[in-house]
């Protein structure tokens, strides 16, 4: 046992660090770094960048144009990236929606989709929740049913993370009412050109509009783009909850932003501040043990071992550790956190007299830190929420 | 001892809600939040039921009312989500001018207790944080027998429609005796930026430079920090009401909501979230009677108190405001939702006046012999 990098890797460590230094453009990581709004093409050039070296489906089998890199190489890329200021890939396309059809689509399915995930050029939308099915997602109404050589869709999702800049997304929708619920869902690959749908904006609680209404009324599909076989998109869906695990916990975003919160602290006057320190120390406790079981959980992987038990706490862990930086950040600031200036959030509105760009007190880096702090609200809730995850620990528990 | 309201406390109470109920639904307040926090409408009409009396003397036309009333009014006003600027230009405001010489007070209470001048207490500075006795602001005297005032204050609530501001500034030396004084609108030298703020009201900036300003009282520090413990109390009673209403949206929510064929409240892990909520509900309430209560003590008893119950009331409405918004699911993190906007206040009233932590540093750092209500 021994928590050493073997020379290879720290070799290859070094070539990704130099790699994203010459090709994460300066704007985007200012804006990651200081926490400022990033807008689609942002997040779209990050992608057509990483899609340009073969890096977007980092996590691809070589088969399929994966760069062939194991788990740790896998971990310490994303934490290269997450250290530079790197956007996070929006992961719907190359990470949830590539697998599955990877593993479950036909060849002409691989062929027509994987190309324009792989390079970014095609942005993807995750169409699971409704209004009536979060926590219990089987009971998903949505449904699609066959006449001829389409699929007919009517229903509606929600929660559709940024779908208002999806070019597709994949839905699981309802295909047999017989038997338990699970039993009759499909996994259908559905363009957003299609006639028949709307998008709508939900705006969340810091006034951002990253969330979206989609309906779907009498929207044709054709059959070819079933995934799989129809009925047991379920599965699939579950399979991709295997993938998703080490991800969630965003240990790599954590560490970098603990940095971040440490400089907040010092410009706030709160370095000799014991009370807050010790606050932030726990954190720093925190984060260095969610980092030691996300390796361990990406060494069980590597020696195709599982780990159900463990990867089951990840979310858990990651989701309250972000919740709670992002409240010492707020409350380093103090009253400085209260005013809620929306422009302030824009790259460039800093200093730029013309745009009333001065935060009060002077104070720059107090700006985002209540909206991200109301923002994070949602990581204990998204993902299957906590207390799903729970009852899945206590399962391996229990039994 | 009696933890009864008077026929009058109550009544007045209904009053406020009868209210909240008619005039102020939570679309109102949305509208008034999307629209930058403004609204002089609803200090009108808080002025109308009397509000803006309560705690001016009877002699210059107010209700003289004591911190009974005022805790009771805020309750209301954190349940209905109102978001005038309520303790500080109501309740803060008129003891400032308690010591102030006899013609500033006829000439600014009966219009403050009438609603048509609104004065606030301006005295948040960027090195200070949540302490009371770093004033960089200075005050030097003027041939006129008046003062001039330069030096920026910040998150002045409603400071961009304030009538007149009430500024803490150093005279002398930068070690030398803080005093308050007032400075009106449209003063040579004074200048306000205003701004929303993250629970949907408004605050600014006054940026003074060798502003016309106006000796308020002499006693600055000792002013400062009875703002600060009326502010506290005020803070309390609105976050208990705040928290009392966002639990009971909370309970309809789980009540009614399904999902795996039963509603949320019959799974046993949320019903005994629920009680902790409670509990954290009626500890708060308890340490906002406690110190609404401890609001006439001498002022170091009573700033003691203050600091017990500010840490109560932030540990409270941490827990209330998230599990709460975590108890909604997703619809616990839109916009649309008033759960989110309870969430908001809650924690804004966490910023304000000293946060938990600060207030812990006090508590620990006044650690005696006895402990307890009557300690």
């Amino acid at each position: 046992m021994n928590l050493h990098f073997t020379d290879e890797e720290l070799a290859f460590r070094a070539d990704i660090r130099a790699w994203v230094r010459e090709h994460l453009p300066a704007d985007i990581s200012h804006k990651v770094h200081h926490a400022l709004r990033l807008e689609r093409d942002d997040m779209q050039r990050w992608a057509r960048i990483l899609g340009r070296r073969g890096w977007l489906g980092w996590n691809w089998p070589e088969r399929f144009g994966g760069p062939g890199w194991n788990a740790i190489q896998r971990h310490l890329f994303e934490e290269e990236c997450a250290m530079a200021g790197a956007p996070r890939v929006v992961p719907f396309g190359p990470v949830m929606v590539a697998p599955v059809i990877m593993a479950f689509g036909n060849a002409a399915q691989q062929q027509r989709f994987l190309p324009g995930i792989a390079s970014g050029e095609v942005w993807w939308s995750q169409g699971y929740s409704e209004p009536g099915a979060g926590s219990d997602l089987a009971s998903l109404k949505t449904r699609a049913d066959r006449r001829g050589d389409v699929y007919v869709v009517n229903g509606q999702k929600t929660w559709t993370t940024l779908g208002q800049h999806g070019d597709w997304i994949f839905c699981l929708v309802r295909t047999s009412h017989e038997g338990k619920p699970q039993t009759g869902i499909s996994f259908l690959l559905i363009d957003m050109k299609s006639p028949g749908i709307t998008v709508r904006p939900i705006i969340t609680l810091d006034g951002e509009h990253e969330v979206n209404e989609v309906w779907f009324d009498d929207v044709e599909v054709p059959a070819e783009n079933l995934v799989g076989e129809e009925n047991k998109g379920w599965t699939y869906a579950k399979y991709l909850l295997g993938h998703e695990r080490t991800n969630i916990a965003d240990v790599n975003r954590a560490k970098r932003e603990l940095e971040r919160l440490k400089r907040i602290a010092r410009a706030e006057g709160l370095w000799d501040d014991m009370r807050f320190r010790d606050q932030i120390a726990l954190v720093e406790v925190d984060i260095v043990a969610l980092e030691m079981m996300v390796l361990r959980v990406l060494w069980a992987d590597s020696r195709g071992r599982q780990s159900l038990d463990v990867a089951g706490l990840l979310k858990i862990r990651g989701s309250e550790i972000q919740q709670r930086y992002t409240e010492l950040m707020m409350l380093a600031a103090g009253p400085y956190a209260i005013p809620f200036i929306r422009e302030a959030m824009d790259a460039g509105w800093q200093g730029n007299q013309a745009l009333g760009g001065l935060w009060p007190g002077g104070a720059a880096h107090c700006a985002p830190l209540a909206a991200t702090y109301f923002n994070y609200r949602k990581t204990t809730i998204y993902g299957g929420s906590n207390e799903v995850q729970r009852n899945i620990v206590a399962q391996t528990v229990l039994g | 001892m009696d933890f009864d309201f008077s026929d009058d406390q109550i009544a007045l109470r209904e009053a406020v809600a009868r209210w909240v109920d008619r005039a102020f639904p939570f679309e109102r307040r949305h509208a008034a939040a999307r629209a930058g926090g403004h609204s002089r409408e609803v200090w009108q009409e808080l002025a109308d039921l009397g509000l803006c009396a309560l705690a001016v003397p009877d002699e210059h036309g107010g209700l003289q009312a004591g911190p009974i009333e005022a805790m009771v009014v805020m309750e209301e006003l954190g349940r209905g989500l109102v978001h005038a600027p309520y303790a500080a230009a109501a309740l803060i405001a008129p003891a400032m001018f308690v010591t102030a010489d006899a013609s500033l007070r006829a000439n600014w209470l009966p219009r403050i207790a009438s609603g048509q001048a609104l004065v606030v207490l301006a005295h948040q500075e960027r090195a200070a944080r949540h302490r009371l006795d770093r004033t960089l602001c200075r005050a030097e005297p003027a041939p006129d027998g008046r003062w001039r005032l330069t030096g920026t204050k910040s998150v002045v609530p409603a400071g961009d429609e304030a009538d007149a501001w009430i500024v803490p500034a150093r005279c002398e030396a930068a070690d030398g005796p803080v005093r308050l004084f007032l400075v009106e609108r449209g003063a040579d030298g004074a200048g306000v930026r205003g701004y929303p703020t993250q629970d949907g009201a408004r605050s600014a900036e006054l940026t003074l430079s060798g502003a016309a300003a106006t000796l308020l009282r002499d006693d600055g520090a000792q002013a400062l920090q009875l703002a600060a413990d009326i502010g506290i109390a005020a803070a309390c009673a609105e976050g208990t009401g705040l928290m009392e209403r966002l639990l009971a949206m909370t309970a309809e929510y789980l009540n009614t909501r399904r999902q795996f064929g039963a509603p949320l409240a019959s799974f046993q892990a949320l019903r005994h979230r629920v009680a902790d909520l409670k509990m954290q509900l009626e500890l708060a309430r308890s340490m906002s009677y406690y110190a609404s209560m401890k609001l006439d003590e001498p002022a170091a008893a009573r700033t003691r108190a203050m600091a017990l119950a500010k840490v109560q009331l932030g540990r409270s409405m941490r827990e209330v405001g998230q599990q709460c918004i975590q108890l909604h699911g997703g619809i616990g993190v839109t916009d649309e939702y008033a759960a989110s906007h309870y969430f908001k206040r809650l924690t804004v009233l966490e910023l304000g006046w000293g946060d938990t932590l600060h207030h812990l540093a006090t508590v620990s750092a006044g650690l005696q012999g006895h402990a307890g209500v009557f300690a």
